[in-house]
């Protein structure tokens, strides 16, 4: 049996067995619904209350700020939308960088009568608050702009990006899927009103999200029917995956500082290893402000999927980052925003570091990937 | 797995990959729309397969394909391999996912090309010495 090695965690990573442990009871002891008023809904909405109040103070926010949904995809539907609706029509600033989930809403909106600038991104893949300034028209009523790329890592400005649009009274919309729970926010500081935040991405269950609202952001609800969420998001909810999201935030700001050097640690150990001992191999993201998990690497000449599939049958996790559906190839749009040449970006994996990686694990990745770079390469007819 | 386990023997080993010096018949196939490409070489002794190599610059089920059709044609009649279909080449590997079905497109294209190459090779006198 292969060793398993899983460095998807940008993807998705494994539920945190204190997580887990804390759920547990929301499923068959304390399943009434939290709207109830009697003794079994009140023992749910004590675990909603805690994982709010965790949320909150980990965001340095008001609890009432807070908003849990169904997933990050919910949350950046329900901020641009909310927002949208509440205004009418507008200009929304965004860039080619962001996730599908925040461009398709906006090219959604589009089709709706809202105008949308797209910002490009320099090669890093970053966003240049000049830009966003000078793309603020007197209807510009959102910008959104990601905190980090899940697929390349690099971190944007998102304090100078705010600076701009507080100056010029304009909702920011941050999705920051990638950064909740890696790293140190302050949303006060960095004049952030709206922020997307998953679950699932820092050790806590698939379908539990949330969306920070600083209060007094002018925008309506998008989901109608019960009183749920302060009534900014009808629905019951999905109360073990809240008390999982709450658990996983008090478990990252008790660990995230001590992990995050030993992370960034072990990806530059990769990085370094695949440099020195696969030839044309390349680095997307940027060199320092990225996530400390995330190493993004195009193989020239080799096409992402069998690498991906060869170190699958390694028993290696990682991701393809041009990805192969229909017989159809696209390269990631966000390496195609970055100039990332075609030969280059066919060939791109990602490589996501989480808490349980080690050093063991990376050198098996290297004494995997060597081998399996310099078999494709001998197949293939695109030499030099 | 979404792979038939010929097709990742297939891929864990490749049959006759790498390049073939004086072949008499060479054809190529590019599939366009993922960028995939084949080339086929092929050794043609009294009308028949006697050696077929490729080089191939794809994904996994393209690169597996390719070895397969390779090891599959190998002892065939060379005319018979101008109307090789794709299913011929799908079923080699033990099929495809639908949206993997390209990879037989491309392989069976390029030995297609390489056959007609081979083909017209042998109909025609050889090259003068030092053309």
């Amino acid at each position: 049996m292969n060793r398993r090695v899983y460095l998807d965690h940008n993807a998705s990573t494994p539920v945190h067995p204190e997580v887990l442990e804390a759920m547990l009871p929301y499923f068959a002891e304390r399943y009434g619904n939290p709207s109830s008023i009697h003794g079994f809904g009140r023992a749910a909405r004590e675990g909603m209350d805690v994982a709010r109040e965790r949320v909150s103070s980990f965001l340095k926010v008001g609890k009432d700020e807070i908003v849990f949904t169904s997933g990050g995809t919910e949350s950046d539907n329900m901020a641009i939308k909310g927002v949208a609706a509440a205004r009418g029509r507008g200009h929304i600033v965004t860039s080619a960088v962001e996730h599908h989930a925040v461009l398709r809403t906006c090219t959604a909106l589009e089709s709706q009568g809202f105008t949308v600038t797209v910002l490009p991104v320099d090669g890093y893949g970053m966003v240049d608050p000049d830009d966003v300034r000078r793309a603020i028209r007197p209807d510009t009523i959102l910008v959104t702009i990601m905190h980090a790329n899940s697929e390349v890592g690099t971190i944007q400005p998102v304090g100078d990006i705010g600076r701009v649009t507080r100056e010029r009274g304009i909702a920011f919309h941050v999705d920051g899927v990638q950064t909740f729970g890696k790293l140190p926010v302050d949303l006060d500081a960095l004049n952030i009103d709206l922020f997307s935040f998953s679950s699932h991405k820092i050790y806590g269950p698939k379908g539990a999200a949330g969306l920070y609202i600083r209060k007094g952001t002018k925008m309506v609800s998008v989901q109608h029917g019960g009183e749920h969420e302060r009534r900014r998001r009808a629905g019951t909810e999905n109360v073990p995956g809240v008390v999982g999201l709450g658990k996983a935030v008090e478990v990252r700001a008790r660990d995230m500082a001590e992990e995050e050097p030993r992370v960034r640690a072990l990806r530059d150990r990769l990085w370094e290893g695949l440099q020195a001992r696969v030839p044309e191999v390349r680095l997307n993201g940027h060199p320092t402000e990225r996530l400390p998990g995330t190493c993004n690497v195009c193989f020239r000449h080799i096409e992402s999927e069998s690498i991906v599939l060869g170190l699958d049958l390694k028993g290696i996790g990682v991701s393809a980052g041009s990805a192969c559906t229909a017989g159809n190839v696209e390269p990631s749009h966000v390496l195609v925003a970055m100039g990332v040449p075609l030969d280059w970006a066919m060939g791109t994996v990602r490589c996501s570091l989480g808490r349980t990686t080690t050093a063991e694990d990376i050198d098996y990745v290297l004494d995997s990937v060597e081998p399996l770079a310099g078999k494709l390469r001998s197949l293939s007819p695109l030499k030099g | 797995m979404r792979y038939s386990q010929i097709l990742i023997e297939h891929f864990r080993n490749p049959r006759n990959a790498g390049m073939m010096r004086d072949p008499d018949g060479v054809g190529e196939s590019e599939y366009a729309e993922c960028m995939d490409l084949a080339r086929v070489f092929l050794r043609v002794r009294g009308g028949r397969i006697e050696e077929a190599r490729f080089q191939t610059y794809g994904c996994g089920p393209t690169i597996a394909a390719s070895s397969a059709a390779t090891e599959l044609i190998r002892g065939r009649a060379l005319e018979d391999l101008l109307d090789l279909t794709e299913t011929t080449v799908e079923t080699a590997v033990g099929g495809l996912p639908a949206d993997r079905a390209h990879a037989a497109q491309v392989v069976t294209a390029a030995i297609r090309a390489a056959a007609r190459d081979a083909a017209a090779r042998a109909g025609r006198p050889a090259p003068a010495p030092g053309e």
